[in-house]
């Protein structure tokens, strides 16, 4: 008991000294009797960046009556869990105070909002999975192979990274509608897998390791699979755990390209689910409980991944943005 | 880049092979490991772009008609008009500019800042360093409606109930042609800040503490620190922040499409007070089928990214070679 008391002191002792010391070059900071107060800024602006996030939590458990009071609730008189799911929902019926909840509505959809969530799960999966297989032998053959035209082809995937992705918008959605793959998960996944920065990323990691350690491989008569999936992959894993991480979250978040192509309801993505549940019920008080508890859905998963991985992925982010 | 010249003398070369083989030392491996990617790269990367870059001379509208709407190259025209008589698209590049510029400044200016005072590695620190992260990994969308809520007219809008308590009437946020701008550069700083305060402190943590120590028994203060040392250090990382957040900031398209509607179905809201190129791309290519029009406004997008983007790296390494 004692012992962990005196660990906790240590630890805030420690904190007020990094404080001191790393704010070393810091000249916003204030010295003298102010600097108790140095930090209030800082913690009001937290206040604003988690704002949003407190708001979407709290009001997708208040009921409609709530949800209308002026001023609002800043934490709500009673929770419930309605605008997700509301037992006494009858389609039937109109009654007051009893809600539609996010699961009962798109009753024409299979398996109503669940569906986008499938949709959703199953496009940025394939994806992600998908990319980084093709884009890591792309990358490894790139940095490790010796051939004609390696650096034309190099230079033309680098060479697009400048090119802002929608100018290839409209041909894209047009050669889509030509091979009639409109309204399909083939639209949602074959265009999104060849990807630039993938490999750029890539052979950037692969040309700091020593060609030795593969060549090493090939005079011991390893095939070149072989030496890609023993020796490249390995190799390559923490670059890509952060590719996957990146690619992963941008395509659950991605929307333009989904709203194009989806001409249905059942294969939207959950961004464009979002926007159909906003256009559906605009102005309507009612329904911000439910949209705020549909937005809240969408953003966990991703929330949760980050955490999850945070450490490759502030990595990751150094490593692609410091060079 | 980054590509090692290969040294032919020095390194393994396999026994010589014939044919089609010699143009590579891995022998065809290295051409199927490369091809799903290039293949897919050439469908998906390039043929849409040199196709969008055909459309762009070309009238072509979804349906192709002899008398009623006839397809063919009209040369420069979607061009020449565009730049000389659409007042739409002069709109939107001015409003598109008015938002970069903010954007961008007041968001380096906001990660930097953020950066400096989170730096000392303390425990409250790294939350709230998680905490200004997490908006770049939450889904655009999500985020859009709370702010939505946020920014409603009526007194139920959040922004209005709290000016309420203090008496002041409601103001229509979202239908005020002067503060379309400025609500989405806020939108964007809330956003994105927390991305450029990782890369500033990827780039300070990379600045070793020996340059301060000698700067202290030079007797420089604070502030001459930061302006002598860390600032100049920093200067790689404001050029990628500066450029990857312009050339982000060019494509928004999200806030705009969900909070800026217009009662005839198209973008932009109140007298196109919020309309922005890719809103505008969208706009002409997907509600009214003009795919050539909107092919000439994404190559026009491309050319104002391209040019800020070497204009950006021009006056950075003039500003090296005054020093």
């Amino acid at each position: 008991m004692n012992a962990k008391r005196n660990e906790k002191r240590l630890e805030r002792k420690n904190d007020e000294l990094m404080e001191r010391s790393g704010n070393f070059e810091n000249p916003f900071e204030t010295k003298g009797k102010f600097s108790k107060y140095s930090r209030v800024p800082i913690y009001l602006l937290t206040v604003v960046m988690i704002a949003p996030y407190y708001w979407m939590i709290t009001s997708s458990f208040k009921s409609v009556k709530e949800l209308q009071k002026v001023p609002p609730t800043l934490i709500p008189e009673k929770w419930i869990p309605g605008n997700y799911w509301d037992p006494n929902y009858d389609p039937n019926m109109y009654q007051q105070d009893i809600m539609q909840g996010l699961f009962q509505r798109f009753t024409k959809v299979e398996f109503g909002f669940g569906r986008f969530f499938l949709n959703s799960f199953f496009i940025t999966t394939t994806i992600t999975i998908l990319t980084l297989l093709i884009g890591s032998l792309a990358a490894y053959v790139v940095a490790k192979h010796r051939f004609r035209a390696k650096r034309a082809i190099y230079l033309v995937i680098i060479g697009s990274m400048m090119i802002p992705w929608q100018v290839g918008l409209i041909p894209g959605f047009l050669l889509v509608d030509d091979l009639g793959w409109l309204n399909t998960y083939w639209a949602y996944i074959i265009p999104a897998l060849p990807k630039a920065f993938i490999v750029f990323f890539l052979v950037q990691y692969l040309s700091s390791i020593p060609d030795e350690l593969i060549e090493a491989a090939r005079i011991d008569g390893a095939r070149e699979w072989t030496i890609y999936f023993r020796i490249v992959l390995p190799l390559l894993k923490p670059a890509m755990i952060a590719m996957m991480i990146f690619t992963a979250i941008g395509e659950w978040n991605n929307f333009l390209w989904p709203l194009i192509i989806t001409q249905s309801q059942d294969m939207a993505n959950l961004p464009v689910a979002l926007a159909l549940l906003k256009n559906s019920g605009a102005g309507n008080i009612g329904t911000q409980g439910v949209i705020m508890a549909a937005a809240l859905l969408v953003s966990l998963p991703t929330i949760i991944l980050y955490f999850l991985t945070q450490r490759h992925f502030i990595r990751g982010i150094a490593l692609s943005g410091i060079k | 880049m980054a590509t090692k010249q290969v040294d032919t003398k020095n390194s393994y070369t396999p026994t010589k092979k014939k044919g089609f083989y010699k143009f590579s030392d891995s022998g065809i491996s290295s051409y199927v490991m490369l091809a799903p990617f290039v293949l897919l790269f050439i469908v998906w990367a390039v043929y849409p772009v040199l196709s969008s870059l055909r459309l762009s001379f070309m009238r072509y509208n979804a349906i192709c008609d002899e008398t009623l709407s006839p397809c063919g190259s009209v040369g420069f025209g979607n061009y020449t008009y565009l730049i000389l008589q659409d007042s739409r698209f002069h709109k939107a590049l001015l409003n598109t500019s008015l938002y970069v510029f903010g954007a961008v400044i007041l968001g380096l200016l906001a990660s930097l800042s953020l950066s400096l005072a989170l730096q000392a590695d303390t425990r409250a620190n790294r939350v709230l360093r998680v905490i200004f992260f997490l908006p770049s990994v939450t889904s655009g969308i999500a985020v859009v409606l709370v702010w939505g809520w946020v920014f409603r007219g009526d007194d139920i809008g959040l922004l209005n109930s709290l000016l309420s308590s203090f008496g002041i009437a409601p103001v229509e946020w979202l239908a005020t042609p002067s503060l379309a701008i400025p609500i989405l550069i806020f939108m964007s700083i809330w956003g994105g800040a927390g991305f450029g305060m990782v890369l500033f402190l990827a780039g300070l943590n990379a600045i070793p503490a020996m340059y301060y120590e000698a700067a202290v028994i030079d007797g420089a203060n604070r502030r001459d620190r930061f302006r002598y040392i860390t600032l100049p250090l920093l200067k790689p990382v404001m050029v990628y922040v500066v450029i990857t957040g312009t050339i982000g900031a060019f494509q928004i398209f999200e806030g705009v499409y969900l909070l800026f509607p217009t009662s005839v179905g198209s973008i932009g809201g109140l007298k196109d007070m919020a309309l922005m190129i890719v809103p505008y791309l969208y706009d002409m290519g997907f509600n009214r089928f003009r795919l050539g029009y909107a092919s000439a406004v994404a190559w026009i997008l491309f050319a104002i990214i391209f040019t800020i983007s070497l204009i950006n790296i021009r006056v950075t390494k003039s500003l090296e070679d005054l020093r």
